[in-house]
């Protein structure tokens, strides 16, 4: 490989849109939902520095790793999560149509996958530090897991029907150029908002770590740096997946590139977000048996109504 | 006195049923009827009462009396407060338990073992209440003998012991 | 799966009072549960022993924070009663008010709990929004927010003014307005309806046995309720109704609660209009004669009842307490068993447990282990050199 386009590379990774960017955004939106949270709930809410200084606090705090744990596991585990939702980033078009690196076919479902490294990262790390509380908590994330993955691909499934590609810039570019199309993907956006919600473990579906219930869930035993490692892969996971849902369903850059570009692409990112945060303080926190039969029998058959409406449209379109 | 005509009626059903069993029945006034029993007759008068509607014991309370230790148990049919009074002597502290009639009467038999010490027969095993596990199991702070100051001074002479001996 | 045995308590995010449930999971399910309780004794009966009969309603008062008004209105009730005292209607009306005012905080206070608890942080944040209305009036009737002493023995501690009763039943006015919103809220929200309905089973026959209390034993359909089986203070001269549900949930609880305040609402302003003219306190003396009284109160949990005996001293020779939430957890047992591990913060919520009324007793503290033992004098002094260090010098007084 050239030294240059090497170079180019590893800026790419590390600041932007890679490491150091993600982490920015990531805290910005966290500080976004925090704060659109606290407004919908008639409080004050969090000044913007406050993630960040959450986050160097938690960097400079003492770690402690439980003795009955596997330590190698504890240790390692909050790292794949960051390397995996980083990963799944560079596959997504962000500010202009292109994916960053590969843009390949199928890379839609590369992204979905690499989604899925960090809640498994969360199961295990659960279940390696084997207290009482962890262990209920990573049981209820692999639970949770098969209650919104399905509905999830589901739905992206129809765009990428409708797109007639599994490429994340083609299905973006296809619904740039007819937006007409995108109205028609309302049900479908809709599951994946939800089935999002979960993946992220939100309220109300934040039930992996319910603090009422089984105290900090699959995290109770973390703290210090791997703590913040981990806090900050959620919120890495909420860039991404906002990302995603952009990318999908709401056409992507407009075939806009550089600022104009970005511009959109943090616009769209915030509206996903405004979402998320309207569902978190709609609702009260349902039962991990609840949230599996709601996943599916309410999100599933309507991803398939989707689906089929998207097929038929298809045909129509020719 | 037809004021009380209630208190009157649940007092002449008493000593219809128990004559002699029971002592001291008293009107106090409107809603509160006391009564003195012996321990043995305790648990019959309660299912007596209970079938006749007094379905809630509000409480139990513990006193000590100097030469008696006993308990006061307050049941209710909501409307009218029946107090039965029962004594035993402080040697030999016992009570017979009224779980059997009312299993949410645990805690207040616990709690007049654990407080003052009368024993209660037929109590199940269980943790103590409300003391704290590493309290003395044979003080009683309750009853009259027991002096808090005496407890206090106790504790900081273990206290300071621990300390000299780091 | 094996099964797991979780503690829930005595520290727990959810439990802010110490308590301990032992539960033992299968899976998600409660095979069986285990409550541990006296974390807390404070030794309060025997502490008034040694304590005067008006140093004693400053010391009940903090047999509870949220319901220090229902203590002190039944321990006066009892000294009232022993020592003969006749107590001003005006007294009385006012402590009736100041009770219902405290019914009011502490079921918007519980309303939020229990949306906390089943993970409804917004009606949490809105109630306890609502909920300083409540606390406003009662600083404005007696100068505390929480610990009011508005009671002394032989009535009240202040009047109440024209304008005072104006901006109360403005404020009044207010929340019944925001409670309408909160019952729609409850009763209708799909999702709180998942969370609470069919959850926490208490049937009518089980409460009895166990002797539920207060709005817990209500929601299962059990008719109690001191205030109309026997009244006290003014409550015979009021109009309200008895509020009972069949539901035997927590679903029934949260609204036997909610529509508990709309009763509220109603009595306050009925007390307020009512308010007769005359004096506010009546002479007691210090040493009261040897004499027994037992009376009882409608806290917002439910039935409280004190025992007192007196003496010939100015010191009680027996307090007995006997809070509500002791009462009421006889049965979060029976309700845990075979429910959801997710359901048990709210279903223990449900019977807005107090555990500071609960356990009552110890006179000793400890700090780090059992190096250093404060007693009650070193605690006194401890506390007046902090506030020294702050400027604030309470021994001049």
């Amino acid at each position: 490989m050239h030294t240059d386009s090497m170079l180019t590379s590893v800026v790419y990774l590390i600041v932007f849109p890679g490491l150091l960017f993600l982490t920015v955004y990531g805290l910005f939106l966290q500080w976004v939902d925090r704060k659109l949270c606290a407004v919908m709930q008639n409080r004050m809410g969090p000044p913007w520095y406050q993630p960040t200084a959450d986050l160097i606090k938690l960097l400079a705090k003492e770690t402690i790793i439980p003795d009955a744990c596997d330590t190698l596991m504890f240790k390692t585990l909050p790292y794949f999560a960051i390397a995996a939702v980083t990963s799944a980033l560079m596959l997504i078009p962000l500010w202009r149509t292109e994916s960053l690196f590969m843009s390949f076919q199928g890379n839609m479902v590369v992204v979905v996958y690499l989604l899925t490294i960090p809640t498994v990262t969360f199961f295990l790390a659960g279940w390696s530090s084997t207290s009482p509380y962890s262990t209920v908590g990573s049981m209820r994330v692999l639970t949770q897991l098969f209650a919104y993955e399905v509905p999830l691909m589901l739905s992206l499934i129809g765009p990428a029907i409708l797109a007639g590609s599994w490429n994340l810039s083609e299905i973006s570019a296809f619904f740039s150029g007819q937006p007409a199309l995108i109205a028609a993907q309302f049900i479908g956006f809709l599951v994946a908002i939800i089935s999002l919600q979960g993946k992220l473990e939100r309220m109300p579906f934040d039930i992996p770590h319910a603090k009422n219930e089984i105290v900090g869930g699959q995290f109770t035993e973390y703290s210090g740096r791997l703590l913040a490692y981990f806090n900050l892969a959620v919120d890495m996971e909420l860039v991404v997946g906002a990302a995603l849902l952009s990318a999908v369903f709401l056409g992507g850059a407009w075939g806009l590139h550089g600022v104009q570009g970005l511009i959109l692409f943090l616009i769209k990112t915030l509206a996903v977000t405004f979402l998320l945060a309207l569902l978190k303080v709609l609702m009260a926190r349902i039962r991990i048996e609840q949230m599996v039969n709601f996943c599916w029998k309410i999100l599933v058959p309507m991803a398939m109504a989707q689906i089929l409406f998207d097929i038929f449209l298809k045909s129509k379109l020719g | 006195m037809s004021e009380f005509a209630k208190e009157e009626e649940l007092k002449k059903l008493l000593e219809d049923k128990f004559g002699t069993g029971i002592s001291a029945i008293n009107i106090q006034r409107i809603r509160r009827v006391w009564l003195e029993a012996a321990p043995e007759k305790l648990v019959e008068i309660l299912e007596f009462l209970k079938a006749a509607g007094f379905d809630h014991i509000s409480t139990i309370t513990g006193f000590d009396e100097g030469e008696n230790l006993g308990a006061f148990y307050h049941a209710t049919d909501t409307h009218i407060l029946a107090t039965i009074k029962v004594k035993t002597p402080l040697s030999s502290p016992k009570l017979p338990t009224i779980t059997g009639i009312f299993p949410g009467a645990i805690s207040y038999e616990r709690e007049l073992e654990d407080l003052l010490g009368i024993k209660i027969e037929g109590l199940p095993p269980g943790r103590r209440y409300p003391l704290d596990d590493e309290f003395p199991k044979d003080q009683y702070p309750l009853r009259k003998t027991w002096k808090t100051a005496d407890f206090q001074a106790a504790r900081k002479a273990a206290a300071s012991l621990i300390k000299e001996a780091r | 799966m094996s099964k797991i045995t979780i503690p829930l308590g005595p520290q727990h995010p959810a439990l802010k009072e110490p308590e301990n449930f032992m539960l033992v999971l299968e899976g998600e399910q409660i095979e069986n549960a285990t409550i541990n309780l006296g974390y807390n004794h404070r030794g309060m009966e025997k502490a008034a022993e040694e304590r005067t009969f008006i140093q004693n309603m400053y010391l009940l008062e903090r047999v509870c924070g949220i319901c220090s008004h229902s203590h002190t209105t039944c321990y006066v009730t009892n000294v009232e009663e022993a020592a003969k005292a006749e107590v001003p209607e005006r007294a009385r009306a006012i402590r009736t008010l100041v009770g219902e005012l405290e019914r009011v905080h502490s079921h918007l206070l519980w309303i939020g709990v229990a949306g906390y608890e089943m993970g409804f942080e917004t009606l949490f944040m809105y109630t306890w929004r609502d909920r300083e209305q409540v606390l406003d009036c009662l600083e404005l009737l007696s100068g505390n927010r929480v610990h009011y002493s508005i009671n002394t023995i032989g009535g009240v501690r202040r009047d109440i003014t024209p304008e005072q009763k104006n901006e109360v039943l403005k404020r009044i006015n207010f929340l019944e307005e925001r409670t309408k919103y909160y019952i729609k809220v409850a009763t209708e929200e799909p999702t709180v309806r998942a969370r609470t309905a069919d959850v926490g089973k208490l049937p009518y026959d089980i409460a009895i046995e166990r002797g539920a209390v207060g709005p817990t034993a209500r929601a299962s359909g059990v008719k109690r309720d001191v205030r109309k089986d026997d009244p006290y203070l003014i409550y015979d001269k009021l109009d309200f109704s008895l509020i009972t549900h069949d539901t035997c949930d927590v679903f029934g609880r949260l609204v036997v609660r909610a529509l508990e305040l709309m009763e509220s609402y109603k009595l306050i302003k009925q007390v307020l209009n009512y308010l007769p003219e005359g004096p506010i306190t009546v002479k007691v003396p210090s040493r009261i004669a040897p004499a027994e009284a037992l009376n009882r109160y409608e806290a917002p949990r439910g039935e409280d009842i004190h025992y007192l005996k007196t003496n010939g001293t100015d010191k009680p020779e027996r307090l007995k307490v006997r809070a509500p939430t002791l009462a009421n957890l006889q049965s979060v047992t029976y309700m845990l068993e075979g429910g959801w591990l997710a359901d048990v913060p709210l279903v223990i919520a449900a019977i807005d447990p107090c555990m500071s009324c609960t356990d009552r007793a110890m006179v000793y503290d400890r700090k780090a282990g059992k190096t250093q033992v404060y007693d009650w004098e070193d605690l006194r002094k401890l506390g007046i050199e902090a506030y020294k260090r702050r400027g604030v010098d309470f021994t001049k007084l």
